[in-house]
């Protein structure tokens, strides 16, 4: 009797469960199969577990489902020679692999970190019991779309070889739209796109213009390098870091495509530095945002302060590498490759001072 | 575990074949290095995938081995060791080709493109590439660095920009360094460390040597352009003869020929002489009639000035200037 009791019971949560999948409007026209994924540049998660893969070399995001990943405490990983474990783990040696992202699903604590090695296989890891396990992306449930424009041919040269390329930069996902900053090889230009999700095949993408404020006489049009979609009292901004290393902030409502949007620089992180990931934690009503940077230690700033701050900085910082603008202050973090939030607290990879790469978690009480 | 006896298997790029072994069970595990028997244990397997095919048993690696890589195969209580040697006739990464190749450069050069004759591993590709000036001093922050360095589907050309906050007026590292480059001569070096996607690195450091000359704050006019009109019924090229050198990436699709009718005129651009000739080749013999050349307002010159706007126009003189009387197509015919 227990028996079938508990068959009946099962019976009716994989009911629910599989209505659930069933009708989601996200995942309605996901495919099951080979995406094709040449690399992996970029990650975020968006919702229902769906990870967002920026694959540079074929020029498509693919989203990818994850969501039959087990829910986990991750609270406590910490993996030491980070590059060392992933290079035996493939054969091969530190300088043949290239850590490009680490991304958390925020539904379910998993941990993933995409790896290219210089054969130009990307691998897809995932993070369980302390262990990496490799997450196979050749029989996925999945969407994509390409990046490409669809209207001109693809360049190739005499050899037929295709040289237009567009490198992801960082990818967001915000509410049905994923958010894309990037480069490309034929211009410098803030190239920063909005596309609908779920994908459809006709793809409308809005490629916007954004600068930063012009620094004295010359107004630049730089690539954004990491970024965030968030609110800023009460309205969905993006906020956008740049190479040596402005901080700037755009309404997402005045973002029209097409149009010249202009900035609103709020600080200036200082020189010589370029910032990496950004992150939004919330913490009993506080709202932070942690910086990772090439040459900086990690920020944090609060959002009260970047939300009281009105001013837009025009003119360059005299004094060599120093910063100004909203506040912030630098945590005992240094040489932070890769940052995503997990759970009330964030994860890392960090190259440590004594040279161990080490994914690991930031205490919590930072960000309370 | 001992080693009992030896196996009979062989060993690719790409997988480990087990032959005809009679018990068809058990998994491989291969290790990266020679590894001892009592460090197994702790030693972290390679990933990979065993299967069981009519020949034996297949391992294949999610990644291919690497040359001169030795590892450990361990098959039911067996060890054994092997190594992949590079072939007599591999031929080593070479550097072909580099963009801009005039010997003179403009001081406020944005973008350089290096052709490679195999595809490269683009991990930690910057710390391979660098300036000397002329004592043999290394030039620091020239390069961007990206994450996702620039490279073509093939893996052979790499974009690398020359820092544009350097290179572009009233930015930070401009005012803080100034610009990368003073009227000089300068080499470009790219190490023979840099390996290729097989861990195999070049033979010898590769170096182009180029001097730097004015500064270049000129939109290129496609009304300075000459056209060299070819023969009717012929394929033979036309030749465009631009003022000055064009950027070799910012080309690349970005011009198309049309005829009266607006078809697309099929067949391949070239850059010559410097990159100072467009030379397009048709596969079809002209044919009697009006033609245009539409060139993309992206096309740029050496310095990232484009067809419509400077690299870094001055904010005060801008809009009027652009927008207005822009022409982007040139016409021709054939008689």
């Amino acid at each position: 009797m227990k028996t079938l009791i508990t068959f009946i019971i099962s019976l009716i949560l994989s009911f629910f469960v599989n209505n659930a999948q069933a009708n989601s409007i996200l995942k309605a026209n996901f495919k099951t199969g080979n995406p094709g994924i040449t690399s992996i540049h970029k990650m975020t998660f968006g919702p229902e577990g769906i990870l967002f893969i920026g694959d540079s070399n074929a020029a498509q995001i693919v989203a990818v489902d994850l969501s039959e990943h087990p829910k986990l405490d991750n609270s406590k990983v910490k993996l030491d020679q980070l590059d060392k474990l992933i290079a035996d783990m493939m054969g091969t040696t530190i300088d043949q692999i290239q850590i490009t992202d680490m991304v958390v699903n925020p539904e379910n604590d998993n941990i993933y970190l995409s790896i290219n090695h210089s054969s130009g296989v990307p691998i897809l890891l995932r993070v369980e019991d302390n262990v990496l396990k490799q997450v196979p992306l050749d029989n996925v449930s999945y969407s994509k779309t390409t990046l490409l424009n669809p209207v001109t041919e693809e360049a190739q040269d005499r050899r037929g070889r295709k040289l237009r390329k567009w490198a992801v930069a960082d990818i967001k996902y915000m509410e049905g739209k994923v958010l894309l900053s990037g480069l490309s090889n034929q211009e410098f230009a803030s190239t920063f796109r909005s596309i609908d999700f779920p994908f459809i095949e006709k793809q409308n993408y809005s490629s916007l213009e954004i600068y930063h404020a012009a620094h004295g006489k010359y107004e630049t049009h730089a690539p954004i390098k990491a970024f965030i979609p968030t609110n800023i009292n009460g309205n969905p901004h993006v906020v956008a870091g740049y190479t040596c290393t402005p901080l700037v902030v755009f309404p997402m409502n005045e973002i029209k495509p097409g149009e010249h949007n202009k900035g609103r620089t709020v600080a200036e992180l200082g020189s010589g530095n370029s910032p990496i990931d950004m992150i939004e934690i919330e913490n009993e009503g506080s709202r932070y945002l942690l910086i990772a940077n090439s040459n900086r230690p990690l920020m944090k700033m609060d959002f009260k302060d970047l939300e009281a701050y009105e001013g837009s900085l025009t003119t360059p910082v005299s004094k060599k590498g120093a910063a100004v603008g909203v506040d912030y202050v630098n945590l005992p973090f240094v040489n932070v490759q890769q940052l995503d939030k997990l759970g009330d607290s964030f994860l890392m990879v960090q190259r440590e001072s004594n040279g161990n790469l080490a994914l690991k978690t930031g205490n919590s009480w930072w960000v309370k | 575990m001992q080693a009992q006896s030896s196996l009979e298997f062989t060993f690719t790029k790409n997988q480990i074949l087990i032959k005809n072994d009679k018990l068809q069970k058990g998994r491989i595990l291969v290790f990266k290095g020679e590894i001892s028997e009592d460090k197994l244990n702790s030693s972290t397997p390679i990933l990979g995938k065993t299967l069981k095919t009519d020949n034996g048993i297949l391992f294949i690696p999610v990644v291919p081995f690497g040359w001169s890589q030795k590892y450990t195969l361990v098959y039911n209580h067996i060890i054994e060791y092997f190594k992949l040697t590079i072939p007599d006739s591999y031929e080593s990464l070479s550097v072909t080709e580099i963009y801009p190749s005039a010997p003179i450069l403009p001081s406020n050069l944005l973008k350089l493109y290096i052709r490679f004759s195999r595809p490269i591993n683009t991990t930690f590709v910057y710390d391979h590439i660098r300036f000397i000036n002329v004592v043999g001093d290394t030039l620091p922050r020239t390069i961007l660095p990206l994450e996702n360095p620039l490279i073509s589907d093939d893996r052979t050309l790499l974009t690398l920009w020359i820092e544009p906050g350097r290179q572009k007026r009233g930015l930070g590292p401009n005012k803080q360094l100034g610009p990368v480059f003073n009227k000089e001569t300068y080499r470009l070096i790219v190490t023979k460390d840099i390996k290729d996607n097989n861990g195999v690195s070049m033979q010898e450091d590769f170096i182009h040597s180029f001097s730097i000359g004015n500064t270049d704050r000129i939109k290129p006019t496609i009304d300075d352009w000459k056209i060299d009109i070819p023969e009717i019924n012929s394929i033979s090229k036309l030749l465009i003869e631009c003022s000055e050198s064009i950027d070799y990436g910012s080309i690349q699709d970005n011009i198309h020929i049309i005829d009266n009718s607006m078809q697309e005129i099929k067949g391949t651009w070239q850059l010559l002489e410097e990159e100072t000739i467009l030379s397009f080749q048709p596969r079809e013999p002209w044919k009697k009639g009006n033609y245009q050349i539409l060139c993309n307002p992206e096309i740029e010159d050496l310095a990232g000035n484009n067809l419509s706007r400077l690299f870094d126009k001055e904010i005060k003189n801008s809009s009027n200037e652009e927008s207005i009387n822009q022409k982007y197509s040139l016409r021709f015919t054939i008689n």
